[in-house]
């Protein structure tokens, strides 16, 4: 097999969100010397960018963006070792913390949009649900976030994101960190009012949002 | 028949694996198989499909579904399981309906079969629109003096005092007691004190809110009714059985309600509708619950008059109705918002779905995405039981042809549509009617759809 028939494996195994496919093209990769960032850049990403794109125009749904965002997971578990044996460093996008906010229990919107950014490519850690201000914020500065994206369903628990960002600014950190908001009931507005970053009313547009963020860090 | 008990047993002693596992194990590619296995097409050309062994198909491979995945408990992370003869038993016990609200205002919510020339159950209102608290007052007033309304929803608060309610506060306990006081004294302004709220209580977000807004002291009887909700998509946990057991032994009506997302964990429209159905079932089983209130969500429009919400919302609701007597109303959320044209576009199409397809009450198409404080007012209200009255008895062959036109009239333009104007900007606070220019429009709309064929009386 040739180096772009393993590229075009890989790629392909993320789109049909395929693990046992995903690993067996990464030994191949790797059995046949390619670079194994390569394999990264030009298969799995490339991959990633494919099923972004049928997200983003309805083509496919969460399940398949979870199927390749595990095919991309088993990939990376023969690839990594490599990379690292190497030397060699991944380009690093950023991370992002992802939670609901305090007193609200909704997770699927948060799951969709923490998917969608690993798709982009991001570092994504998740606190789930019901998590409150401080417990946040110290996760954050724990795994050296730079985004922090908040989210609620309810209209009761929006002043909970508001309560974040005033928290950041008590304990003088609002400026290391930046603070997205999202869910059903918020609406611009109220990310201007509340002093939030930005707003994404779709998981393609938090996506957006976070990455014109951090290019423009 | 198992019950909330033996529910529990289950929730503490079934398969035991991380919500991650029971995402991408079993509820995913179940959803996937049975989609399959059980031949469910969406048809995007008939929104209002009218194909019967289709929707039994639906209903059968809804209880597959359940048997298959059950439901997580978040609180355990185990697996409740079902076996298939408690949910056809469970089925077959239904009372066939439910009685709400008191004196005058006391009824009989009854389930209705596709095609029904029976009214449906006109619920009135909206509960996820955040509003004011002087402005609360006056739009409860407002769906009170709808004549045909059986029952309402009344708003959530966001603020007590002057103060932003934090959930599991004593901000919520006194924010959930005062919305459900608000309510009721705005029905007893409205004339119609005995008129049921059936949203309770839809400013709580924990078990204790519901709890606290449910003291007799602040005006709930047991006619009124209770939102339970499952989480997205499949699951449970303890703040939302802990609402349940009080309210079972208490003895209020409980009404199962889920809004699934299309787009989420379902997929596309196939598996939204088996997930939506399969909801109905565990309404029945595990809540057993007097109604249900459902309605999925697209994930990325964050509305329900999309054209493939549009054919889940038909699907199964036809389903459903064919096939259980739990009575179920359809609540849609309009992409527009309020005193726009292409509100009053959506809220017919969903109606025309809704009223055809056999659910048992209608709600008010929600404005604007429900996201705009104040972004709703009796005049949609009124709108969305004209419409519903106006089609009761049309054939889904009829109402398909009339959705296809309207669709085609909004659709295009989902995604940049106005948010609308608010309460305080379509109406008049202080005698609550509606501004001229609304009251105009709403009157040219109801002429237009009249010419396009809708019988209005």
């Amino acid at each position: 097999m040739n180096k772009e028939q393993i590229l075009e494996n890989l790629a392909t195994a993320i789109v049909d969100g395929d693990d046992d496919m995903a690993l067996e093209s990464a030994r191949a990769a790797l059995d046949a010397q390619l670079d194994p960032l390569d394999a990264v850049d030009q298969g799995l990403s490339k991959g990633m960018d494919i099923i972004g794109e049928q997200f983003q125009s309805g083509e496919v749904f969460l399940p398949e963006l979870l199927m390749a965002a595990s095919a991309f997971k088993a990939a990376m578990e023969i690839l990594k070792p490599e990379i690292e044996l190497q030397k060699k460093e991944i380009a690093k996008q950023g991370t992002v913390l992802i939670g609901t906010v305090k007193g609200d229990l909704h997770s699927i919107g948060k799951n969709i949009v923490g998917t969608v950014l690993e798709t982009k490519g991001f570092d994504v850690v998740d606190i789930g649900i019901d998590n409150g201000a401080l417990d946040i914020i110290q996760e954050a500065k724990k795994v050296q976030a730079d985004v922090i994206a908040l989210s609620c369903l309810m209209t009761t628990t929006m002043p909970a994101q508001k309560e974040v960002i005033e928290t950041l600014e008590e304990m003088n950190l609002r400026d290391k960190y930046f603070v997205i908001v999202g869910g059903g009931p918020v609406t611009p507005e109220w990310a201007n009012e509340i002093g939030a970053d930005g707003y994404g009313e779709s998981a393609i547009q938090a996506a957006e949002l976070v990455k014109e963020l951090m290019d423009n860090k | 028949m198992p019950n909330l008990l033996d529910f529990m047993e289950r929730a503490t002693t079934g398969p035991i694996l991380s919500e991650d596992d029971f995402n991408m194990k079993h509820l995913i590619p179940n959803v996937r198989k049975i989609v399959r296995e059980f031949e469910i097409h969406y048809t995007p050309e008939n929104p209002v499909p009218s194909d019967d062994a289709f929707a039994d198909r639906l209903f059968e491979a809804a209880i597959e579904f359940i048997v298959r995945t059950g439901v997580y408990c978040d609180d355990t992370n185990r697996v409740i399981q079902f076996e298939r003869e408690e949910i056809v038993q469970a089925v077959a016990n239904l009372p066939g309906g439910a009685t709400f609200g008191e004196g005058r205002e006391c009824r009989f919510f009854s389930p209705r079969k596709p095609e029904d020339g029976n009214q449906p159950w006109y619920h009135v209102g909206t509960g996820i629109v955040a509003s004011s608290e002087d402005i609360a007052l006056a739009q409860v007033e407002g769906y009170g003096s709808i004549p045909r309304a059986n029952s309402i929803s009344i708003p959530a608060l966001k603020s007590i005092k002057g103060m932003d309610v934090i959930g599991g506060s004593p901000l919520e306990i006194h924010a959930a007691v005062s919305a459900v006081q608000a309510g009721r004294k705005a029905l007893t302004r409205s004339g119609r004190p005995g008129l049921p709220i059936l949203n309770l209580i839809s400013t709580a977000t924990t078990a204790l809110g519901t709890i606290a807004g449910t003291h007799p002291n602040f005006g709930l009887r047991p006619s009124d009714g209770w939102l339970i909700d499952f989480l997205a998509e499949m699951k449970v946990n303890f703040e939302t059985l802990n609402r349940l057991a009080f309210i079972q032994i208490t003895g209020g009506n409980i009404g199962s309600t889920a809004l699934p997302i299309l787009g989420g964990y379902a997929g596309g429209a196939p598996g939204t509708a088996l997930v939506m159905m399969a909801y109905y079932l565990l309404g029945i089983t595990l809540f057993q619950g007097s109604y249900h209130l459902t309605g999925p969500v697209h994930f990325r429009h964050g509305c329900s008059t999309t054209r493939d919400i549009l054919w889940v919302f038909s699907v199964v609701g036809r389903a459903a109705s064919r096939n259980t007597r739990y009575p179920a109303i359809a609540l849609g959320y309009a992409a527009a918002g309020p005193a726009t044209q292409m509100y009053f576009y959506e809220a017919a199409a969903a109606n025309l779905c809704f009223v055809p397809s056999g659910y048992a009450g209608v709600q008010t198409v929600h404005p604007a995405k429900a996201v705009i404080d104040d972004g709703v007012s009796p005049l949609e209200a009124q709108f969305c039981v004209e419409v519903a009255h106006a089609v009761t008895g049309m054939s889904a062959e009829r109402a398909n042809a009339l959705v296809n036109q309207l669709l085609e009239k909004y659709e295009k333009e989902i995604d940049k549509t106005p948010a609308g104007k608010r309460y305080q900007e379509c109406y008049d606070p202080k005698t609550g009617k509606p501004g001229d220019d609304y009251l105009r429009l709403f009157n040219e709309m109801k002429a237009e759809l009249a010419g396009m064929g809708i019988p209005f009386a």
